[in-house]
């Protein structure tokens, strides 16, 4: 029988939910009369939408219960912002709440994002950490479902997030990339990408590219019908796979069989990838004597708290065991390398390497500790950015950003105390990926400590304001600054510590710092595996109150 | 960004609140809440400013034609006035029953 199709992705982000649900089944929560409008955008002269651009959705699919969360892509480029966040984040929590008291809700995700919206910064950093964390939960009960349609597609931290779908489904419009192309061209070169080439784009990120590497697991046509198939079919999938998230020694091996020194054809990769078998890698630190190693804050501080400077595979993530009194810790530090075999991951940047390193290290002690005292983890953070260039995206660094949160988030719940210590630059994706999935975070009160998500030069490109104009404007939002002390006031620090020589620390600086990871370690065993600490604290009281607002008026909907 | 503030009065009681629209490129959304006093009460905001004559004509021809008791809220991102005109109009059906004046 012929049908005629009807597009999915015309279809605004309402229209969505509407068609995927049965018939008669769809209830929004928060909806666009309840009053949660973004309160950052009309300070900026952004007039705000009445559902901040995410449409919550609960019904039934297939007869299911289900909650559909679906982003509008055409507001504000489906950017994440503090209510759109904590209305994403929110709905996944209860979904967990669900699922645990064995109310079996499905959560499906429709993306259409650029990631955080740069006008709420550091808000949107921040849910979408609590949308993975979340994620990383939920997962463990039912399957979560994503699905990037295109017009936009799936971009910035929220594609750290599509790496942790149960399924993901994708048409050919749809793109999936951690940086984007328009990113990637301001802060390497149009020789590294040219973000007008719209061939080069969709052969790098775009659907048909994604599934054909494995990064999705579906490729839909555009209509509704089969979109809806596919995504029933899907709900059941639970126990046949592997988390793409969870498969470190599978891409570790991949990556490590290619050649970075040269842009990539997908076909190359296609091929090296189908070639290669999982393998655990051997750690050779023989030959990787680190005669001249690259100096950072991040090495400093590595070197100071653990008296070693070794790093095992990848030399730009060290990683060490040390015991301080009873407590076992394992310190994680990304650092420059200026051998790193990816070029744009020389300066201490947060690459595939780093990524799946890291997600490598951090599963090492879940499984080591399976039956017992489960050890903390240190994630010494000193992080410019994460890697911008074509290769990183065609081989998907999304998924080994969402790899190591992954792996953060699940030792968190498994019950290791996760301390980050913030010594340096805190930056965007590199910072999802490498920090805030802890219980603790501790900065060091410094003026080389940044904490934002995106370069000036860029931010202000891609929001076409002027640097001046964006300097202007993160004066009047603490989410939008750069410094830490204006991080400080969102309530996600559980210290900010003064009077640390924070580049050239003294041995009283390290017994100091120490001291408050010991203590924050602490904390960590006696309080909450989720990160429910950081709406809690008085500064988020003050400065994160729509957070908190939409949990819980979207608790009373529910 | 503008905010603006118009008001016209109103006989025709409607039905239901209703939502239609992006604040997206060139479209606008708009909320409708019906109310009991005898007119209709609009709230635009607009990244384009400048337009407040505009704004003025082509909501007075609207409700002019279409005078329902209702509180209006128009969020606008740079709609051309047909646009305005068609919003308001789906807005009007969404919330059913509405007669003309």
């Amino acid at each position: 029988m012929n049908v005629l199709k009807v597009s999915f992705v015309e279809l605004n982000a309402r229209e969505r939910i509407k068609s995927l649900l049965d018939e008669g089944t769809y209830r929004e929560l928060l909806d666009p009369f309840d009053g949660f409008e973004s309160p950052h955008l009309e300070r900026q002269n952004i007039v705000p939408q009445s559902d901040d651009g995410v449409v919550i959705a609960k019904g039934e699919i297939n007869q299911q219960p289900a909650v559909i969360i679906s982003i509008e892509g055409n507001f504000q480029g489906g950017g994440i912002g503090e209510v759109s966040g904590a209305k994403i984040a929110g709905a996944l929590e209860l979904a967990l709440r669900d699922n645990k008291e064995g109310i079996p809700t499905r959560p499906i995700l429709l993306y259409d994002t650029g990631g955080v919206r740069l006008q709420e910064a550091n808000y949107g950093l921040l849910a979408i950490a609590e949308i993975g964390a979340a994620m990383v939960a939920l997962r463990e009960y039912t399957s979560v479902i994503g699905v990037i349609p295109g017009k936009i597609g799936c971009f910035g931290g929220m594609s750290l997030t599509a790496g942790l779908c149960s399924s993901l489904v994708m048409t050919k419009e749809g793109r999936l990339t951690l940086n984007g192309p328009e990113v990637i061209e301001q802060e390497a070169g149009i020789e590294e990408f040219d973000s007008q080439d719209r061939q080069l784009i969709w052969n790098t990120i775009g659907g048909e590219q994604r599934y054909s590497l494995g990064f999705v697991d579906k490729l839909a046509d555009d209509d509704v019908e089969s979109i809806k198939k596919i995504i029933v079919n899907q709900l059941d999938h639970k126990d046949t796979h592997r988390f793409r998230s969870e498969q470190v020694d599978l891409y570790r091996s991949r990556i490590q069989k290619i050649d970075p020194s040269q842009l990539l054809s997908p076909l190359d990769v296609r091929r090296v990838w189908n070639e290669t078998v999982a393998e655990k890698r051997a750690g050779d630190e023989s030959d990787r004597s680190e005669e001249n190693p690259d100096e950072s804050r991040g090495r400093t501080w590595f070197t100071g708290l653990t008296d070693t400077a070794k790093s095992d595979d990848v030399p730009s993530v060290l990683c060490t065991d040390k015991t301080v009194g009873d407590e076992r810790i394992r310190y994680i530090a990304v650092v420059p390398d200026s051998n790193n075999r990816f070029p744009r991951a020389r300066k201490g940047e947060v690459g595939l390497e780093e990524g799946w390193a890291i997600a490598h290290y951090v599963r090492e002690v879940i499984e080591q500790d399976e039956d017992g005292n489960r050890r903390a983890i240190v994630a010494i953070v000193d992080v410019p950015s994460q890697a911008y260039g074509y290769n990183e995206e065609l081989l998907g660094l999304h998924q080994a950003g969402a790899a190591a949160v992954d792996a953060y988030a699940k030792a968190r719940q498994a019950g290791h105390p996760v301390i980050t210590l913030i010594v340096g630059n805190a930056i965007s994706g590199a910072f999802l990926t490498h920090g805030l999935q802890s219980n603790h975070i501790l900065a060091l009160n410094d003026e080389g400590v940044n904490i934002h998500v995106m370069s000036k030069q860029s931010a202000a490109r891609i929001t076409r304001r002027t640097i001046e104009e964006l300097e202007k404007a993160t004066k009047k939002i603490p989410a939008m600054a750069y410094d830490v002390v204006s991080f400080a006031t969102l309530g996600a620090l559980h210290e900010l510590i003064d009077g640390v020589e924070a580049s050239h620390p003294k041995c009283e600086d390290i017994e100091k710092i120490e001291g408050r990871i010991i203590a924050a370690i602490a904390s960590a065993r006696s309080g909450p595996l989720d990160l429910s600490n950081r709406l809690q604290s008085l500064q988020a009281i003050d400065n994160r109150l729509a957070s908190i607002k939409v949990r819980e008026r979207l608790k009373e909907l529910w | 960004m503008e905010t603006m503030f118009f008001e016209y009065p109103a006989t025709k009681e409607l039905a239901n609140k209703a939502h239609v629209g992006v604040v997206g490129s060139g479209d606008l959304e708009v909320l409708v809440i019906p109310s009991d006093e005898p007119r209709t009460k609009v709230e635009v905001r607009t990244g384009m400013t400048g337009f407040d004559e505009t704004w003025g004509k082509v909501l007075g021809r609207f409700f002019n034609q279409y005078a329902v008791q209702a509180n209006i809220q128009v969020n606008d991102f740079g709609a051309t006035p047909g646009v305005v005109s068609l919003r308001l109009a789906q807005a009007l059906e969404v919330s059913g029953k509405y007669e003309r004046a």
